[in-house]
């Protein structure tokens, strides 16, 4: 097997350095634990470390992975050291989106109205259920891209606030 | 007998009623929307018919659509699941008219409960206990505002056609009654075409439990015991058990008179549940009438498991005729059950329903544990639909037991591609409250709200989300550490 290859691996705001020895052991972190790991299936691997094994399922591409644990999971990013992606833009700044895609039943501002943080400005409708969207701060309705009936994308600014 | 069934219905309930029908020997329709030409519970039918695009009401809530495909694909009867048309009582009345047997009750039983007014009429009418509250015939703001004062704060704002939770708010004094109405207005009217509004004393810290019944058309009308789905979150059920460990003998026996009675105030046929609200404790506890749910339960797993009942096969016989092979002294609650109700939504994100592909989907398999699943690997979940994709049901002899049951199942239960409460339900059954069985319907709202914590895995995970990278081939050892794997692993490498 090749050398060390290090890997940055990303759980939301954590980044978490990641190096696959030569051996082929796995250590999570710098200074980290290392860990044994043997594949066993699609996407189900044993890790164990110190004579604790622990059961993982994997899947999905590196940029979007999967990994489930003791009924916990989560999304990651893995990316080759070096090589590591910007982080993904959010929504352009003091613009709001929607978090998933919907409808907008209700806008319940306009443009040039003064609003306080924790103010709802949006009514999403998604999955059968009402998700109002807040002010994130104080201040003035710059924007407004959203009307009222119209189908949504997550990620899309729907309003801004100067 | 009937022949051939139209499963009216997607998802967990529309392959549960499917595989009902094949174990009677029973033909069964299919329906489905353009989100869904691959679900399972079409893959699983005899026969499928597109209704219309993604929209439920283009689609599953299209009844007209849907008894045309009952009569073109010959079905002789219709049955509803649970949501959707399962509470229309317009939709079954077409049914019968079109010749099709509606499996569930009468469209007169339907209506009567369906609306909350009526319901509490006859529930008073029978004697049955109900929580002061009104449905004023004059709808306006006013005239709603007068009616809470009336029934006093804090209360519940309702939709009067509904369920489930949609369109409900709760209003702590006269200053939030404004906002409550008109949002509850505009849910009500989105989810059941009818915004008619009903007010109602808030009993605080409730328990919620359910008595199930069943109806035939001879007269025969038996309790098949409860369920207490105190576990809730925003009035959504998350967990459901039985029996309830909050229920003195005495008190179980006097609700379950009282929802045979209920049921035979309104003519029932056929499944359904009367929902109770319990205040107080043990002996001095008391019950109110909630509501009737007529129609098959989405926790009913619970009620099979601990009364050996199969609540959907015998939902078939009664609607095509037969007599309750049962009666009232034949029924028992045999060990306990729990159900958790596993969501596609992120509990770190408020909840927020998901919809994306399923990448990964392992249920666990293990005695007592029965997995009522809607969804497969590879299957999208939609943004149209209920977010529940599976439900996981352990049966023990004893509570505790069932809780640790469940608590492995759970455990072993992969669901990868999209954000699931797995985590959040293993934290709930795992709280002192819910090992206590002391859990009331605001538990998960008030002093379980920090159970909810953001997805995260074991360092362990992240080196096995490194390894897939390389994409070695399974059975293939990546490190050494023997005397840490078992033999069956070893030899697995060997082969490799």
């Amino acid at each position: 097997m090749a050398g060390t290859r290090r890997f940055i691996v990303r759980q939301g705001e954590n980044a978490t350095a990641v190096e696959v020895l030569a051996d082929g052991r796995i250590r999570v972190g710098e200074q980290g634990d290392v860990f044994a790991v043997t594949a066993v299936g699609a996407g189900e691997y044993l890790v164990s470390r110190a004579g604790r094994t622990w059961r993982v399922a994997v899947a999905g591409p590196p940029e979007a992975r999967w990994v489930g644990c003791d009924g916990a999971s989560a999304r990651v990013d893995v990316q080759p050291e070096g090589r590591a992606r910007a982080p993904r833009v959010r929504a352009l700044h003091g613009a709001l989106s929607a978090p998933m895609p919907g409808t907008i039943i209700d806008v319940a501002v306009v443009v040039g109205q003064r609003v306080r943080a924790g103010d709802v400005l949006l009514t999403l409708e998604a999955m059968k259920m009402e998700l109002p969207i807040r002010a994130p701060k104080d201040g003035v309705v710059s924007v407004v891209r959203c009307a009222p009936g119209e189908l949504v994308q997550p990620g899309l600014p729907l309003i801004e606030i100067a | 007998m009937i022949k051939k069934v139209l499963v009216a219905n997607r998802g967990e309930i529309a392959l549960r009623v499917l595989r009902a029908c094949d174990e009677l020997g029973i033909d069964t329709v299919a329906v489905y929307s353009d989100a869904d030409t691959a679900a399972p519970h079409v893959v699983a039918a005899g026969q499928a018919v597109r209704l219309g695009p993604a929209p439920p009401a283009e689609s599953y809530l299209s009844a007209d659509r849907i008894i045309e495909a009952a009569r073109d694909t010959g079905a002789d009867a219709v049955h509803p699941g649970y949501g959707f048309l399962a509470e229309n009582a317009a939709f079954a009345s077409a049914c019968q008219e079109a010749g099709l047997i509606f499996v569930g009750p009468p469209p007169q039983a339907i209506a009567a409960m369906g609306s909350k007014i009526s319901a509490r009429r006859v529930m008073q009418r029978a004697g049955v206990p109900v929580v002061p509250g009104e449905t004023p015939a004059d709808q306006s703001d006013a005239a709603l505002e007068a009616a809470a004062r009336r029934a006093g704060f804090p209360l519940l704002v309702k939709a009067s056609a509904g369920g489930g939770g949609k369109g409900m708010r709760i209003v702590r004094g006269a200053a939030g009654l404004a906002a409550a109405l008109s949002g509850a207005r505009h849910e009500a009217r989105a989810a059941f075409g009818d915004d008619t509004l009903y007010v109602e004393r808030l009993v605080t810290r409730p328990r919620h439990v359910e008595v199930q019944v069943l109806a035939d058309a001879h007269g025969a009308v038996v309790h098949l015991f409860e369920r207490d789905c105190s576990t809730q979150r925003r009035h959504q059920k998350v967990i459901e058990e039985s029996p309830s460990p909050a229920l003195a003998p005495a008190l179980r026996a006097r609700m379950g008179e009282a929802a045979v009675a209920a049921a035979r105030a309104v003519g029932y046929r056929n499944a359904g549940t009367v929902e109770f609200l319990i205040e107080g404790e043990g002996d001095s506890a008391r019950f109110y009438f909630l509501e009737m749910n007529t129609r098959l339960q989405v926790e009913h797993p619970v009620t099979e498991a601990v009364t050996g009942v199969d609540l959907v096969q015998a939902q078939l016989r009664v609607a095509a005729g037969e007599a309750l092979p049962w009666a009232q002294e034949d029924l028992c609650q045999r060990g306990h059950a729990i159900e958790c109700r596993v969501y596609a939504e992120d509990p770190s994100a408020g909840y927020l329903p998901q919809a994306g592909r399923v990448l990964c989907f392992r249920p666990p398999v293990r005695p007592g544990v029965r997995v009522d699943a809607g969804v497969v690997e590879g299957s999208d979940v939609p943004v149209h639909y209920d977010p529940m994709i599976a439900k996981v049901i352990a049966h023990a002899e004893t509570r505790a037991g069932a809780i640790d049951r469940m608590r492995a199942a759970l455990s072993e239960f992969r669901i990868l591609g999209l954000p699931t409460n797995i985590a959040f339900l293993i934290a709930v059954i795992d709280s002192p409250a819910f090992r206590a069985g002391t859990v009331d319907t605001a538990y998960l709202d008030e002093d379980g709200a920090s159970l909810a914590a953001p997805l995260s895995v074991a360092p362990a995970a992240l080196a096995a989300a490194v390894a897939h990278e390389d994409a070695v081939p399974p059975g293939t050892a990546l490190g050494r550490e023997g005397a840490a794997l078992d033999p069956w692993t070893s030899l697995a490498a060997w082969r490799g």
